[in-house]
């Protein structure tokens, strides 16, 4: 009884997660390397110009948090209230003929010790 | 004044390793004196970390800024009224805050205990005693509150984001339930280390365990109305890390709340409780964990610091020690008897264990995966909103049923025939609900439809308990309807108040659900420009500035208007924080108390030339979830209220059953 039960359970997850897959990958400029799916970008904001909300959108500089390699990302839409250049973020999206294309919204900026306020010099 | 911080917790941790050596020797050698001076440790243990918080709290309120925690967490611009919830806004307070409220539960439980001249006492002080050795230690070698510096000119102030009254409240509670949980654990040990196979430890900490579930539920809502209105996004839960790490150990705290009634009546899932009470507070455990090692951002960032280490080492020893302890007294926790059939009282309890622990496991899943997968494979990778929603539709959705389904099966056994009498009314009211809603165009979302059509039934359910139960109560009393109801009431504390946490919790489900029906739009406005969003018209006006104490304030001024009538002007902005440097969002929100919904504005961007990105979310009957919040705490008051008759009946019980 208790078994099938938590057979039953089980089976609904891993049916689950052999169709949607193991989640979308995180991985850093440098990790990009010409892969074309749909992965979460993290890194720190090196320079950024141009505005969310208008149609083309901002474009803006990501580097991996321990290195130099860097990557332009296209972005549109809304941008947190932590987003500025030297902070460190996350953004959804795919490399589209060398600029890393975000979806829509899908920025999330990280502190590193969650509400902590972010060390001042580096 | 840190000296005396210092010297604090230094004293603390000794007499938190003195109440475990010497209480953990007390109850091998059978010493009753040295049993009481152990305790007698642990209620001075709290006045230890009482003085360690005050001193805390006085330096942040003198702003002394040799105290690199309060340096680093608060300015000389910060309101006073903020420095508490700068207090806890760091990890060396918050792990202070723990100890706090730790050796507070532990003098309670021994004031507490001795008074009803407890049996359990001496051997719950050595497990307790664990814990608060832990944290002390954590705090005095590890990551002290109380180092110092050379005092900076001012602090670098306090994240604007917890500048917000909600972070003088959410906090508390939030430890008042992680920490509590301890509670049950130590009991649960303790029963088990004293060769006690009865349920006396359960009698002894029901109200402790409904007191934690209580606070760690009233603090996550509290939690999500500050996210609601201070980060400003729209929405009040987000499946963050942080979030699911306090929704884990609520998810399995309420699972044993339900696997302990069937301990008390049928003597059954007796290593199943102990197993629960175990993984609450592991998670609470790990639910610290997460939150101060720094392990989200990367596998990489925990390496670099030490607490994650410790935490992680702690919670391995609290597992293999609980476990094996488990393991060595399985034979004492045989079952008193079998389950009888599938459609029962019982079982129905059983399904709704097994679909909390599972939507509970898979969360904890979801939360590590990132880990697991960055260790296992070289590149992390996360799941997010689809994978957790997929597993609160998929379990909570029958979780929900079976709220409405379990009071009307009978204990034991249940004849088809009486399922049938009792299920009329309830299952009429949800299909006539499903219907309705048919009707108004709600299949938009199945989930959404579900979950409204099952609440029907649920609400109908209880319903039809309290009438039902009203009814009999009349017929054997007499006399009004009312004195029947609040005797019936008054009588069935536990059950009742259950059900007021039911229907509470139907409320919340029916405010959640109501996110299936949001809807979303975003322009940018000139001045004089409208955003139609849901029947409201938005007329943009105008941007102003204001400057306060710590911050700036940039507010656009929108008017609102429905139906030709106008609601007034709402003032979406942004607070600029000059010391912080940093931005903070201040949307507007109007609550609609015919309809349950917002409206809930949010400035975007203001741009140089006047113009605005304004967005604009109607979120209907988001305001179900905070009056949830008011009905669970009812109703768990209802469930805790001291009663002593069935105190004394419950333990004549336990003295009358066989071993």
């Amino acid at each position: 009884m208790l078994a099938l039960s938590v057979a039953a359970v089980l089976a609904v997850f891993l049916v689950y997660v052999s169709l949607a897959g193991g989640g979308t990958p995180a991985i850093q400029p440098s990790e990009l390397d010409g892969r074309t799916e749909t992965v979460s970008l993290g890194g720190v904001v090196v320079s950024k110009r141009g505005d969310p909300h208008s149609a083309v959108g901002m474009r803006f500089v990501l580097r991996d948090t321990k290195g130099a390699e860097r990557v332009t990302v296209l972005y549109r839409g809304t941008t947190p209230d932590q987003f500025k250049v030297g902070r460190e973020l996350m953004v959804k999206g795919a490399l589209r003929n060398g600029v890393f294309v975000a979806q829509r919204d899908s920025m999330v900026t990280k502190c590193p010790s969650k509400y902590e306020p972010a060390e001042k010099s580096t | 004044m840190a000296e005396l911080g210092r010297a604090a917790l230094v004293v603390c941790l000794g007499l938190a390793v003195y109440a475990l050596a010497a209480g953990g020797w007390a109850v091998v050698t059978r010493r009753r004196r040295l049993a009481a001076s152990a305790q007698n440790a642990l209620v001075a243990s709290f006045a230890t970390a009482l003085v360690a918080s005050l001193v805390l709290l006085v330096s942040f309120v003198r702003r002394d800024f040799s105290l690199v925690y309060v340096a680093r967490l608060s300015s000389e611009e910060l309101p006073t009224g903020y420095t508490l919830a700068a207090f806890w806004s760091g990890q060396e307070g918050s792990l202070l805050l723990w100890l706090l409220v730790l050796t507070g539960y532990a003098a309670a439980v021994v004031g507490l205990a001795r008074r009803r001249r407890s049996e359990l006492l001496p051997w719950v002080v050595p497990p307790l005693a664990l814990v608060v050795t832990f944290f002390a230690f954590v705090l005095v070698a590890v990551s002290s509150p109380f180092a110092t510096q050379v005092a900076p000119a001012n602090g670098a102030g306090m994240n604007p984001s917890l500048q917000n009254p909600y972070m003088l409240a959410h906090p508390v509670f939030l430890y008042l339930g992680y920490v509590g949980l301890a509670v049950p654990w130590a009991f649960a040990i303790g029963a088990l280390l004293a060769r006690r196979s009865d349920e006396a430890w359960i009698i002894s900490t029901r109200r402790w365990t409904l007191f934690a579930w209580t606070m760690l539920g009233v603090g996550q809502l509290l939690g999500a109305k500050w996210a609601y209105e201070e980060i400003g996004w729209g929405g009040y839960f987000a499946w963050d890390p942080v979030e699911n790490a306090a929704l884990m150990p609520w998810l399995a705290a309420t699972a044993f709340l339900h696997s302990v009634m069937i301990q008390e009546k049928r003597g059954m899932l007796k290593v199943w409780n102990v197993l629960l009470v175990i993984l609450a507070f592991g998670l609470s455990l790990f639910g610290t964990f997460l939150t101060r090692s720094g392990i989200l951002t990367s596998i990489h960032s925990f390496t670099e610091s030490p607490i994650g280490a410790w935490f992680l080492g702690f919670i391995a020893l609290v597992a293999v020690v609980s476990l094996g302890i488990l393991f060595a007294r399985l034979p004492l926790l045989r079952s008193r008897t079998k389950l009888e059939s599938l459609v029962s009282r019982e079982a129905t309890f059983l399904y709704n264990n097994l679909l909390l622990v599972a939507l509970c496991l898979t969360i904890l899943w979801g939360v590590i995966w990132p880990i697991l997968s960055e260790a296992v494979r070289g590149e992390a990778s996360m799941v997010g909103g689809p994978y957790y929603n997929f597993f609160l539709r998929t379990f909570g959705l029958p979780l929900l049923l079976l709220m409405g389904l379990a009071p009307l099966v009978a204990w034991r056994r249940a004849s088809l025939r009486s399922l049938g009498a009792s299920f009329a009314w309830p299952a009429a009211i949800a299909l006539a609900t499903a219907v309705v809603l048919l009707a108004l165009g709600f299949g938009s979302s199945t989930a959404g439809l579900l979950a409204y059509t099952f609440s029907a039934f649920v609400l109908g359910s209880i319903a039809y308990e309290f009438v039902r139960g009203t009814r009999t109560r009349h017929g054997l009393d007499g006399g009004g309807w009312w004195p029947a109801f609040s005797s019936l009431v008054g009588r069935n504390r536990r059950r009742y108040g259950g059900y007021v946490v039911h229907a509470a919790i139907v409320l919340l489900a029916l405010g959640v659900a109501g996110s299936a029906y949001d809807t979303t739009r975003s322009a940018r406005l000139d001045p004089g420009e409208q955003l139609e969003i849901a029947g409201y018209t938005l007329t943009y006006v105008g941007v102003t500035q204001n400057t306060v104490a710590n911050a700036r304030e940039l507010r656009a001024q929108v008017d609102v208007e429905r139906d030709g009538a106008s609601l007034g002007t709402y003032e979406p902005g942004k607070n600029f924080y000059p010391v912080e440097d940093q931005v903070s969002n201040e949307p507007a929100i109007r609550s609609e108390a015919r309809t349950l919904g917002d409206l809930f504005l949010i400035l975007d961007a203001a741009n140089a030339d006047g113009s605005i990105q304004l967005k604009a979310v109607v979120n209907p009957l988001v305001n179900l979830i905070w009056l949830a919040g008011l009905v669970f705490l009812g109703g768990a008051l209802i469930a805790m209220w001291p009663d002593p008759a069935e105190e004394r009946r419950l333990l004549e019980r336990y003295a009358l059953a066989p071993a």
